[in-house]
This record gives C-alpha cells, sequence and structure tokens, in this order.
C-alpha cells in the first residue's frame, strides 16, 4: 500500500514538470505575441505644456500673448496627393512652391523623415482645412504656441524665448528643464521665468505591440496636469513706449522714463529697436533674423537703457550742487563764481553767476572750482593729498549714494553698473607712473567727463531723485504679478546721503535750465519742465546729446532720461524728445505747436544715415592715406612691402565707385545722395506700423 | 607508480571529504546555483540601485555575494551537525517561532501591505519570521510522524499534535503571507502521506486547512490580494492577464532559445522585483529556454538527492526530514517558476537559493546544511570508512 505512495509522489511530479515544459514552450515558441509585444509595448511620458504667462502693459493693453500655430509637416515617402491643383488650393500656394518643398522632402534619407511643409499655420487657418486633410497620408499637424506680440514694442524690455539649449540644460541644475522646453532668453522673459513658465504637467501613454495608443497608463493614476503661468502686468506705458521708440527711429540712443513716486518705469527704449516678433518662434527665418541683428553694427540687441555707459556730462553737474551744498562748502546765497574760461573753457552767458543759475546756464569753470571745492576739503588729516584723497572718496560715495557708478537692481538681466571713479580706480590705472595721480589728472570729471561712465537707467533714477526731492525707488518694469507681490526691494524707499532739503534750490536750477537756460527747446506749455543738458564730448564723432527732466515741477509725474549719441548739443536733440515724450505721457496728445515745431524735425533727423555716411568717408579717407603713405616710402621698402597686399590705385578707385558694394553689414546708404530718400533700413521699416 | 598516485588520489578524495562531507552533487548543485543567483541579482538589481542607492550597482553585488556566503557558511555548520540533533533543536525553534510570528504581526514593518519582517534589535536587520518558522515545523513534524511510526494508527496519540502545529504555525504565517502558508501546508501533508499516515487523516488535515485558511483570510491583510489574484486567474477572460505576468511572459518570450546574455534584461525595468520575485523571467530572457531548463534542472537533481537520502536511509527521521526539507524547497522553487509561467496565481516567492532576500538565503542554507547532514550520516552508518575509522578498525583487528 505505501509502495503505491511512491508511484503517485513521482507521477504527480512528473505530471508538473510536463505541464511546466509545454507553457514554458508555448510562450516561448509557439506564440509570437509576447515576442512582438517584447519589442513594441511602451509606456510614452507625453509632457503637457503649461501656457506661458502673458504679459500686460500698465493700462491693460496686452504686451505678450500666446498664439496656436500648426506647422504641417510631411513624410515624402509616405504623401499622397491625388489632385495637386486642389492640394495646392487647399493650403493657398503655387505649384512651384509645392514642387520646391516635395524636391526637398523626397531627397536621399529625408524621404523617410519629416520635413517642415506650412510654417505657422494659423489656428484659424488650420481649422479651415483641418477635416480635409484627415484624407491626405503623410501628412502631420503639430500643434505649436508661439509667443506674439501685437503691439510690436519694448522688444529690448520683453526678451525673448527659445527653446532650451544644451548649454542652458547643463546650467539647469534643478532638472527642471526638458529638451523642447521653452525658456525665456532675455529681457522680463528671462528675469521672471519661473512666474511665467507655470509648470509643466504630464501624461502617460501605454502604446500596444501595434504601436496603437491604448490609453492612459494605469488609467492616468501618474498623470500631472499643466498649470499656467502667472501673468505679469509691466509698468511700462505701451502708448508713451511706442511713442517714444518713434521718435528714435533712425537714431541710436535710449530713453527711459520713471514715475518718481513709485520707482516704475514708464518707457525703456533702446534705439535702434527691432520688431520683437521677428524672434518669436522657432526656424529657420527666425534664426536668420536673429543673425541680421546680431549683426547689424548699430547693435539694436544691444540694450542701450540699461547697457551703454557714457560720461554724463553736464547733467553731472546738479550732483556735484547737491554734494556742494551737503557739505557747505558754497553759500547757496551769495556765493558766485566768476566764468574765466579756465582751465575749462565755457560758452557765452551771464558771469559771475550764483549755484542755482550755475546750473541754468551750466558753467564750466564754476563746477572745475566747485569740484576743487569739495574735494580740497580740509579733513584733518595735515597732508593735502591724503585730503584729496578722502576728498575724492567722498565724492564718489555721494555720486553713488544718488545712483551712479553701480547696479540699481533693475529686474531685467544684464544690467550695467557704469563707473564713478574712486581714489583706489586711480592707484590702479596710474600703478606704473611713479609719481601717481594728482587732481590735475581727473579734474575733468568735474564737468562729467572723463573716466566716468554712466548708464541711462541710471541718469532717469537721479532725475527722479530730484523729483522726489531726496529719494527714490529701485527702478523696475513690473507693476504686479498675478498671485504674487512684487519684490519688496521695489516697495522700499531708499535715501542718498544727500539731505532732502537741498534739493529745491537744485529743482528751481533746473526749472531755469528750460525756462531760460540751456533746454529751452524742452518747454511745454501749461507744464512746467526742470531739466538739465549734456553734451559729451566722445572719441567717435559728434557730441552726445543728453538730457535729464522730470515734470511738473510740483508734484512730478514722469522724470526721463534721453541720449542721443553722436547728434549734437544736449538741448538741441535731446531735450526736444524728452519734452515730446512728457508731453505724451501727461496730455496723452501732443500739441499742435509741438507737432510743428519739434516732433516734425525730430522724426525727420537721422543720425544712423550720418553715421554710416561718416564711417564710408573715413575708409575711404583712410586708403587713400595709407596709399599716400606707401608712395612716399623708399623704393626699398616699397619692394618689401609690395608682397603684403595692400591696395593699389586702381583698387582705391574702385572703391571710390562702388562705395554701395562696399562689406557693410546694413543695407548700404548710397554716398552721394543729399537729397533721395536713404534706402529703408530695418527698424524704420518696422515703424511703417504705426 | 600507478599505485602511489591512487593512493594520494584517494588520500586527497579524504581529505576533502573531511571538510565537505555528505552528497558531492547536492554540493555541486548548490555552488552552482550560488553562482548563478550572484549573477542574475547583479544584473536584475540594477534598476533598484539606481531608485535606492544613486546608480551604486556594486551595493547589491556585494551585499548579495556576501548574504550567499553568509548561507554558504551557515550550510556548512549545519551539515556538520550530527541530524538526530535536529529532532530537539527543531522543537525548540517551534516553540520559540511562534511568539515570534505573533510580534511580527503586531509590530512588524509592513511591506506592500503585508507585514511580514520584523527589525531584529541592535543589529537592525529585518528578518522574515515566517522562514524560521516553516524550517522548524518541517522538522518537527518529521521528528514526530518518525516517533509515531509504530503507533501512527491512533488519532489521538499520534495524528492530533501533528494537525494541531500544522494548523498552528500555517494559521499564524497566513495572516500576512496567504501563499507560503499554503506551500508550506502542502509540504506537510506531503510529509504526512510519505509518513504513513492513514488517507482518511490526510483528508481531515484537508478540511482544517482550508478552515484554518478561511479564518486567516478573515482576520489578516491578505484578503483582497488574495480574492483578486486568484479570480485573475481562474477567470477565462484572457484579456485580462496581470501586469506581472504579462511583463514576465515578454521577459520569457524575447529571451528565445538562448537568451539575451547577462545583463542585457530589457524587463527588469518593468517588472516589479525582478531581483527576487521574477527572478527566473529575468534568467529565461538573459540565458535562454536552455538556462531555465538547466535551473530547473538544478533543483530536479536536488530532488533527487533529496529523496535518495531518504531512501538510503535506516531511520525514519532522517528520511522524512531530509524529504521534508526538499521537497519545501523545490515546492517553493516551483511554484515561483509556475508564477513566472502564469501556471499559478500570482504570488511573491522567491526562488529559493536564487533570489535576493537575507532571511529566505539564510534559511535555505540551513535546510540544506540539514539535507547534508542527513546524508553524511546516512554515508557514515553504511559505509565507516574515513581514515580514522579505518585505524581504530586496524588497531582493534
Amino acid at each position: 500500500m505505501y509502495e503505491a505512495r511512491k508511484y503517485i509522489i513521482q507521477f504527480v511530479i512528473l505530471i508538473g514538470i510536463i505541464i511546466y515544459a509545454i507553457k514554458l514552450l508555448s510562450v516561448q515558441v509557439l506564440t509570437e505575441e509576447h515576442r512582438l509585444r517584447a519589442e513594441n509595448i511602451s509606456i510614452h511620458a507625453i509632457p503637457e505644456y503649461p501656457t506661458r504667462g502673458l504679459i500686460y502693459d500698465r493700462t491693460g493693453k496686452l504686451l505678450v500673448s500666446n498664439q496656436p500655430v500648426y506647422d504641417i509637416e510631411i513624410i515624402g515617402r509616405k504623401l499622397e496627393i491625388k489632385d495637386t491643383l486642389a492640394f495646392c488650393e487647399l493650403f493657398s500656394i503655387d505649384t512651384a512652391y509645392l514642387h520646391k518643398k516635395l524636391s526637398k522632402a523626397n531627397y536621399g534619407l529625408q524621404r523617410f523623415k519629416r520635413t517642415l511643409f506650412i510654417k505657422q499655420l494659423s489656428a484659424v487657418d488650420y481649422a479651415r482645412i483641418q477635416d480635409r486633410l484627415s484624407d491626405i497620408r503623410g501628412l502631420y499637424p503639430v500643434p505649436r504656441t508661439i509667443r506674439t506680440y501685437p503691439l510690436s514694442c519694448f522688444a529690448s524690455g520683453l526678451g525673448y524665448v527659445k527653446e532650451i539649449d544644451q548649454f542652458m540644460l547643463d546650467k539647469d541644475t534643478l532638472n527642471y528643464y526638458k529638451r523642447g522646453d521653452l525658456i525665456g532668453r532675455s529681457g522680463l522673459e528671462a528675469s521672471y521665468e519661473k512666474d511665467l513658465r507655470g509648470k509643466r504637467g504630464v501624461h502617460y501613454i501605454m502604446y500596444d505591440r501595434l504601436g496603437i495608443a491604448r490609453g492612459a497608463y494605469k488609467g492616468g493614476e501618474y498623470d500631472t496636469l499643466p498649470e499656467m503661468g502667472r501673468d505679469l502686468h509691466a509698468s511700462i506705458d505701451a502708448e508713451l513706449q511706442i511713442y517714444g521708440e518713434k521718435l528714435m527711429q533712425n537714431k541710436i540712443g535710449a530713453v527711459v522714463a520713471i514715475e518718481p513716486s513709485t520707482g516704475e518705469i514708464l518707457a525703456l527704449i533702446s534705439a535702434p529697436t527691432y520688431d520683437p516678433n521677428m524672434l518669436a518662434g522657432e526656424g529657420l527665418e527666425v534664426s536668420r533674423n536673429f543673425a541680421k541683428l546680431l549683426q547689424d553694427p548699430n547693435k539694436p540687441l544691444f540694450n542701450r537703457a540699461i547697457q551703454s555707459t557714457h560720461p554724463p556730462g553736464s547733467t553731472f553737474k546738479v550732483t556735484e550742487a547737491l554734494m556742494a551744498l551737503e557739505d557747505g562748502v558754497i553759500d547757496p546765497q551769495r556765493g558766485r563764481i566768476s566764468c574765466i574760461q579756465d582751465p575749462i573753457g565755457c560758452h557765452p552767458h551771464p558771469s559771475p553767476l550764483d549755484l542755482q543759475a550755475s546750473i541754468q546756464h551750466s558753467c564750466n569753470p564754476f563746477y572745475y572750482r566747485l569740484f576743487m571745492q569739495i574735494v580740497r576739503q580740509d579733513f584733518g588729516t595735515g597732508s593735502s593729498k591724503e585730503n584729496e584723497r578722502i576728498g575724492l572718496q567722498r565724492w564718489h560715495d555721494y555720486a553713488q549714494s544718488l545712483g551712479l557708478g553701480r547696479k540699481l537692481g533693475l529686474d531685467l538681466p544684464n544690467e550695467k553698473p557704469g563707473l564713478i571713479p574712486s581714489p583706489a580706480y586711480y592707484d590702479k590705472v596710474y600703478k606704473n607712473r611713479p609719481q601717481g595721480w594728482k587732481l590735475s589728472n581727473v579734474y575733468s570729471l568735474s564737468i562729467g567727463q572723463g573716466e566716468m561712465g554712466t548708464v541711462p537707467l541710471q541718469l532717469a533714477n537721479l532725475a527722479a531723485i530730484i523729483a522726489n526731492r531726496g529719494y527714490y525707488y529701485v527702478p523696475h518694469l513690473i507693476k504686479g504679478i498675478a498671485e504674487r507681490e512684487i519684490d519688496s526691494l521695489y516697495r522700499t524707499k531708499q535715501y542718498t546721503k544727500i539731505s532732502p532739503k537741498h534739493f529745491d534750490l537744485v529743482a528751481n536750477g533746473m526749472a531755469d535750465v528750460v525756462r531760460a537756460g540751456t533746454a529751452r527747446r524742452a518747454q511745454i506749455d501749461g507744464i512746467e519742465v526742470c531739466g538739465k543738458t549734456g553734451t559729451v564730448q566722445n572719441p567717435h564723432g559728434e557730441d552726445h546729446s543728453i538730457f535729464i527732466s522730470f515734470a511738473p515741477k510740483d508734484n512730478p509725474k514722469i522724470a526721463i532720461a534721453v541720449i542721443v549719441e553722436n547728434s549734437g548739443f544736449g538741448g538741441t536733440w535731446a531735450a526736444p524728445i524728452a519734452s515730446l515724450m512728457i508731453e505724451k505721457y501727461i496730455n496723452r496728445e501732443i500739441s499742435e505747436k509741438s507737432q510743428i515745431h519739434k516732433e516734425k524735425r525730430i522724426l525727420e533727423a537721422d543720425f544712423i544715415r550720418q553715421k554710416a555716411e561718416r564711417d564710408a568717408r573715413k575708409r575711404v579717407r583712410d586708403s587713400l592715406k595709407r596709399v599716400q603713405k606707401y608712395r612716399n616710402q623708399e623704393p626699398e621698402i616699397k619692394k618689401e612691402k609690395e608682397k603684403k597686399a595692400l591696395p593699389t590705385e586702381l583698387q582705391v578707385q574702385d572703391l571710390k565707385i562702388n562705395m554701395d558694394t562696399l562689406p557693410y553689414k546694413r543695407p548700404m546708404i548710397p554716398l552721394s545722395l543729399p537729397n533721395s530718400k536713404a534706402a529703408p533700413l530695418l527698424p524704420s521699416d518696422n515703424r511703417k506700423k504705426y | 607508480m600507478d599505485n602511489v598516485l591512487k593512493n594520494s588520489r584517494q588520500t586527497s578524495e579524504r581529505a576533502e571529504n573531511s571538510y565537505f562531507e555528505g552528497d558531492r552533487v547536492i554540493w555541486i548543485v548548490v555552488f552552482m546555483l550560488a553562482a548563478i543567483s550572484i549573477l542574475v541579482v547583479y544584473s536584475a538589481a540594477g534598476s533598484l540601485a539606481f531608485r535606492r542607492m544613486e546608480g551604486d550597482t556594486e551595493y547589491y553585488l556585494l551585499k548579495h555575494a556576501s548574504l550567499v556566503l553568509l548561507s554558504l557558511v551557515a550550510m556548512w555548520l549545519c551539515h556538520k551537525v550530527d541530524f538526530r540533533y535536529y529532532s530537539r533543536l527543531s522543537r525548540f525553534a517551534l516553540l520559540i517561532s511562534v511568539p515570534i510570528l505573533i510580534a511580527t504581526w503586531f509590530f512588524g514593518t509592513t511591506i506592500n501591505e503585508a507585514t511580514r519582517w520584523i527589525t531584529i534589535p541592535f543589529i537592525n536587520q529585518s528578518f522574515q519570521a515566517s522562514d524560521l518558522a516553516k524550517l522548524a515545523l518541517i522538522a518537527n513534524v518529521a521528528s514526530m510522524l518518525s516517533k509515531r511510526q509504530q503507533s501512527i494508527h491512533e488519532f489521538q496519540r499520534a495524528i492530533l499534535p501533528i494537525l494541531f502545529w500544522c494548523g498552528l504555525i500555517c494559521g499564524l504565517i497566513a495572516l500576512s503571507d496567504l501563499s507560503g502558508a499554503a506551500l508550506l501546508f502542502a509540504t506537510c501533508v506531503l510529509l504526512m502521506f510519505i509518513g504513513r499516515v492513514p488517507v482518511r487523516y490526510l483528508g481531515m488535515l484537508f478540511f482544517i486547512g482550508i478552515t484554518v485558511a478561511i479564518l486567516a483570510l478573515q482576520i489578516g491583510q491578505r484578503k483582497e490580494t488574495a480574492m483578486r489574484r486568484f479570480t485573475n486567474f481562474i477567470s477565462t477572460d484572457h484579456k485580462e492577464i496581470p501586469f506581472q505576468t504579462e511583463q514576465s511572459y515578454i521577459a520569457i518570450a524575447s529571451g528565445e532559445l538562448t537568451g539575451k546574455g547577462p545583463g542585457n534584461s530589457d524587463q527588469r525595468n518593468f517588472l516589479p522585483y525582478p531581483y527576487s520575485d521574477f527572478i527566473f523571467a529575468i534568467i529565461v530572457e538573459e540565458y535562454g529556454l536552455f538556462g531555465g531548463f538547466f535551473v530547473i534542472m538544478l533543483y530536479l537533481t536536488l530532488l533527487y538527492r533529496g529523496m535518495l537520502a531518504m531512501a538510503k536511509s535506516e531511520r525514519a527521521f532522517g528520511g522524512l526530514l531530509s524529504a521534508g526539507l526538499s521537497f519545501s524547497l523545490v515546492v517553493q522553487a516551483f511554484v515561483h517558476m509556475g508564477v513566472t509561467l502564469g501556471v499559478v496565481p500570482v504570488t511573491g516567492l522567491p526562488l529559493p537559493l536564487l533570489s535576493m532576500g537575507g532571511t529566505s538565503l539564510f534559511f535555505t542554507g540551513i535546510a540544506l546544511g540539514i539535507i547534508l547532514s542527513v546524508s553524511r550520516g546516512e554515508i557514515e552508518d553504511l559505509e565507516p570508512q574515513t581514515q580514522a575509522d579505518e585505524e581504530k578498525i586496524f588497531r582493534r583487528g
């Protein structure tokens, strides 16, 4: 009986092994299904992109929005066109375009891959043809959103978004970004990236062995919804911004307008500018535009309002007046200084002047003397040299406390600090000179020239400080962010080292400047404008024209700084531009009188063309000079030099004749055309839209 | 000359025998399984290493290798002990395993909704109490059966204590691990079947088993999982293949005859617990159908040698012990492979000696050590031929 049990056990084990073997064979050898699935089953994580936050201006106008577009892609090998004409009609293209694209799509290995057929088809157009697309094989619509700029303004401040590149991916240590994500690359898009981008969602889809989506993986248990980005409310006044950009057409320079009571920037213009839509989206055209902007000799991508540094020129005199009052080195009522034209020359004006009138007439020797008095105070060190060092350091600290020569903390990337030289700076510069430096080396600082460099934003902030009579808010471009307060830095009053009581005299002086001084062109009927001109000598040609201003004098609404490079006197160009901006902002319109007297003249001025002509002339002159030099050389040297390819006379003549074909990057302006209209330049071309 | 060589070989064999006694085939099988285990676990634990250890795959290699070594050491130590000792030792182990199981149920660590682990104080190592209890119960049933061979037909004296212990231990394990308990129960039934228990009592045992299982399901935490897996298994609707089984099929199918090669598994990224519960699928994927059959053959060899030890055994205890333990190991292995092949409902059983997992490896080592000890004991009894014995005989003679 018990022997039987042994056989039962053996039998059971045998049955078990047979079942296993059969199952193993069936799974592996007999059914193909699982092997195919091994190759095909996959779970795809589909990122769901959030909508990027919108940007509005201070009046609620939309500056930046998102637009859904569709790229139509084709795979050459799969595409079947039954009726070529109907196909062309569907996309409203001509047959030539179709043939061009088809030959591209069918070239080599490309025929197996997707080729871009139609770029950025608008949602309306796409909806119109959507039904008929499904009948065509090998055609793939790819939805995208691109940033659009309905008002086409404020390119430098808004910045642009781009698909993230490898460099930025490597820098992203938090590993938020994935390939294909959009990221703000400059301007507000970059500095408020975290608010604007929102939060990406993800959707897991399971694909079966046929590669057909079988729906959400595990019923969508792991899916997340995208969160929309926060909207930004910029402090920019779009109307003022557009008007300012229009005024600055064909000029190189910058305009910064600030609301003094809040530090909000009303307009931030860097000229020449460009249409931000040029850089929206991806693709060949955009990169071509980008290359074009990058190569433009006038550097439209360089944000002059926050990155260009120039000596402030005579506008700096107001800060020195404030320093003198703070240190008490001049009696504001009785202290007078004669204009002796030494050591710095001056222009004709009444003399001698008191402090207030010195601002009005911008007297150079006056400020030379004042500078010396500020720096050469007795600080009780016993050595005049030591005293001077302390004095210059004090002067430097005052200037920095007024927001010059340092980064203010604007909410845009790449703000430049500029430079207010300190004794340490001069020690470094003069370190190879045994006797060091003396005040007589640096006195051009007194009239805002020399080693000094300020940024237009800092000058506007200086105007705002005077407008506020002694304090400022750190300038910023954002009025508010949805669901979040703006940075507390932008809500804190900042005081300077100058006590507020001294500002009234300077403000009065600046009012006189416009009323009866160097900037009468800035007068506006009904608004008391205060301002100070600056005319900055520079090695590049004509003087830079600078004007800082605020208005009205009491309870100011706007503080502004204008700089027009290589144009002339401060009062001639910058002042009227500033006054037009002020008028536009306060009255919301330009009076007929201003239109005739100022606007027309400003709009017609074309300094870019002047500059191009000057540069071209200079090149010819230089070439001729070199040829002349070459001719005068000794025959031996001549032989030697012959080996090096210098332009021969013939070539120079060619040069003269074919000025138009000179290797200039920008569209050429014919040299000898004083009357003819210049070829349309890039930025002005965009202006046609207004 | 020839004689000298022969002699030297014999002496060397004897010297080896004094270190590794017992059935040499079992030793070879064990070493092969250990080697395969280290290879496969190193490959399969890759995703785990990336999830937990920041990609330090060597961490699991070293950890697993040292655990395998530990279990081999445990096995060596156990095979040195005379198997008759285990009769008393197992009773002691059975007695302490009851409170440990209860403690685990109340204070244990819960992993995947199952409270199976208890952390040993001071050394901070998690410990699966059911493995100890399993070993103790099998050894004890073997012991009790052998003691009561003469009175095997008397229910009260012979059968009742065995049924009591089986019911208690299986019931306690079933609270958190139903399949493990069922497996243990089946092994015990098999042991009694071999141990000449009348069939009517076995039928009774079957009913006790069902009662205990239902009770444990009601009290325990695995009711839903067990029900779901079981209904999933018996349902004829083939679209509802469980995820694990589906992935395991893919692994087996893509392995083909010769496999993808060591370390080239893809399904280790999809299968849950590729290094323990689904290690057989990974073996087939990487080493092919041949590799799979080879592993099956190794386990069958183990079973065969265990049975051989039983057949040769003069003492009932040794035979039952060896049979029970080898059955327990091999049945577990076959259920594991069955899960992988989809012929058994999905359950999380490790493959003995192959899967990663400290307690399981350790007690598998002990079980193998006991089997070896039994086989050694038999060899000693039948032909006392160690050098010392020979000398003794010679002197006496």
